[in-house]
């Protein structure tokens, strides 16, 4: 098998793996053509399932304030990822990369979520980012 | 689905261009190697077989909790054929992009795909070190063709894709939190992938933390439940042959159909523990009307610290009842356009493999 006979499947087997059911489709809900960024304040975290949701104040130009729920990943994984409810605590000042609602309600799928001294979550943590990743060192 | 078929390999060849440079940059000597058989799958000739560990009333003990993530997929790529194991050079490459999507900034977000990767669980490893696919049986790695009733079925089934999402019922039944189904249950995805065996006397319960169903699994010999009698995940009965618990699951209502299977659907699941850190699945999937034949599955599964956790996935369905509300705020939008309101996104289908 040459090389680009490798890298084709490579690229066939990485759609396969993309393929993976997820829960709620994404193009049901939210936009892909519809990126936001919004810093703000949060407010609380809604640890539930399937979804966790952040409740974000977002101050607008004119000075008022527009409340956003961001939509995360389900609390199994973020435990299992290291996220705990302390990390996100109500008052912390945040930025989310995401995708706004198809309808333009203030709801976001968050893309990415950065914390204040900079660092994106889930960044630069070896295995899985949990204390214990059982395939750590497979 | 072709639309959605031929975007993504657009996108994954660009990624996978990408992949090659990192690789490049990484390993610039790196030549392509034989296949390597995998080290874990099968222990030296002459090693003593691992001692499978008892209960206190004798039989094989597979109790614990058990992590079976791994990218490997389903169906091999059909471009290796009957190739069985990656060469070390493919599998270096994938686990390294798997590792990226879970640590790195998020890829671009592609429709139909739901939440960045990183908020996800789906694991970084290749199944067995080498594994191709998960289908060990035939030979080609691949779900066998549909029969032909199987495919006059699929043709008559309706396409989720015109679906409107007038109401709930037109989402499946994962999303709506009825059940995440078997064999997708046991199947790797993108979280969740883990479950617990539970033993007593004449007993063995499964629990599945995808939507935290709990199979009761009688080993007492009886006779399966008459086949009027039917339900969402089937009805399972066991046994012992040596050391390997032998699940049968039938009598399913074929109101979860997995891959236009049928309430004819026959699960024969092999759980066999290879000593303290590797128990694993071998799931057989026969459906005669759907499948020209039988497949096998053959997934590795290690220990987890840790219980599992509870999945309620109705606790807070938001998503079910944002999405219904998009709907509609689109119908109304067309309305005061003066258009028909158009079908729904070809890529909004995900919810169902």
């Amino acid at each position: 098998m040459n090389r680009s006979r490798v890298l084709l499947a490579i690229a066939i087997v990485a759609i396969s793996v993309s393929s993976l059911r997820a829960h709620h489709s994404f193009a049901a809900e939210f936009d892909a053509n519809k990126p936001i960024t919004l810093k703000g304040t949060v407010v609380k975290m809604d640890w539930v399932n399937p979804h966790s949701w952040i409740h974000l104040d977002v101050k607008n130009p004119d000075g008022t304030v527009t409340r956003w729920m961001i939509e995360g990943g389900t609390p199994n994984t973020l435990i299992r990822r290291g996220f705990t409810k302390n990390s996100l605590l109500p008052g912390t000042e945040i930025t989310i990369e995401g995708y706004q609602a198809k309808n333009g309600a203030n709801r976001a799928n968050g893309a990415d979520l950065i914390l204040p001294d900079g660092k994106r979550l889930f960044m630069g943590s070896s295995g899985t980012g949990a204390p214990k990743d059982p395939e750590a060192g497979k | 689905m072709r639309i959605r078929v031929s975007g993504l390999v657009a996108t994954t060849l660009a990624v996978t261009l990408g992949l090659v440079a990192t690789t490049r940059a990484q390993a610039p000597a790196a030549a392509p190697k034989a296949a390597i058989a995998p080290t874990s799958a099968a222990a030296p000739k002459d090693a003593p077989a691992p001692k499978t560990p008892r209960t206190p009333w004798g039989d094989p003990d597979l109790q614990g909790t058990w992590d079976y993530r791994t990218i490997t997929p389903l169906e091999r790529a059909r471009e290796f054929g009957t190739r069985e194991f990656y060469t070390e050079e493919e599998k270096k490459a994938l686990e390294t992009r798997a590792g990226r999507r879970m640590d790195g900034p998020p890829e671009e977000i592609r429709p139909g795909l739901t939440h960045a990767q990183y908020w996800t669980d789906p694991g970084r490893f290749i199944s067995d070190g080498y594994r191709t696919s998960l289908i060990v049986d035939p030979p080609d790695g691949r779900i066998p063709a549909l029969t032909g009733e199987g495919k006059a079925r699929q043709a008559r089934a309706p396409n989720r894709n015109n679906a409107v999402n007038a109401s709930w019922l037109d989402r499946g039944n994962q999303e709506r939190c009825i059940t995440y189904g078997l064999p997708s249950a046991s199947l790797p995805t993108l979280y969740n992938n883990n479950i617990q065996i539970v033993q007593a006397p004449g007993y063995a319960v499964i629990v599945h933390e995808m939507i935290h169903e709990a199979r009761v699994v009688p080993l007492d010999g009886r006779s399966k439940l008459d086949e009027h009698v039917q339900a969402w995940i089937g009805d399972s009965r066991g046994r012992w042959e040596g050391d390997t618990l032998v699940v049968e699951t039938t009598n399913f209502n074929g109101k979860n159909n997995y891959r236009g299977s049928t309430t004819g659907l026959h699960l024969t699941e092999r759980y066999t523990r290879l000593g303290e850190g590797r128990l694993e699945l071998r799931l057989t999937v026969s459906d005669p009307s759907t499948w020209e034949k039988p497949w096998t599955v053959l997934l590795p599964m290690r220990p987890t610290e840790g219980e599992l956790i509870e999945y309620a996935c109705h606790e807070a369905n938001l998503s079910m009842f944002n999405l219904l509300e998009v709907a509609r705020d689109a119908e109304k939008a067309a309305a005061a356009s003066g258009k028909a309101p158009g079908a729904a996104d070809p890529a909004d289908d995900k919810q169902e493999r």
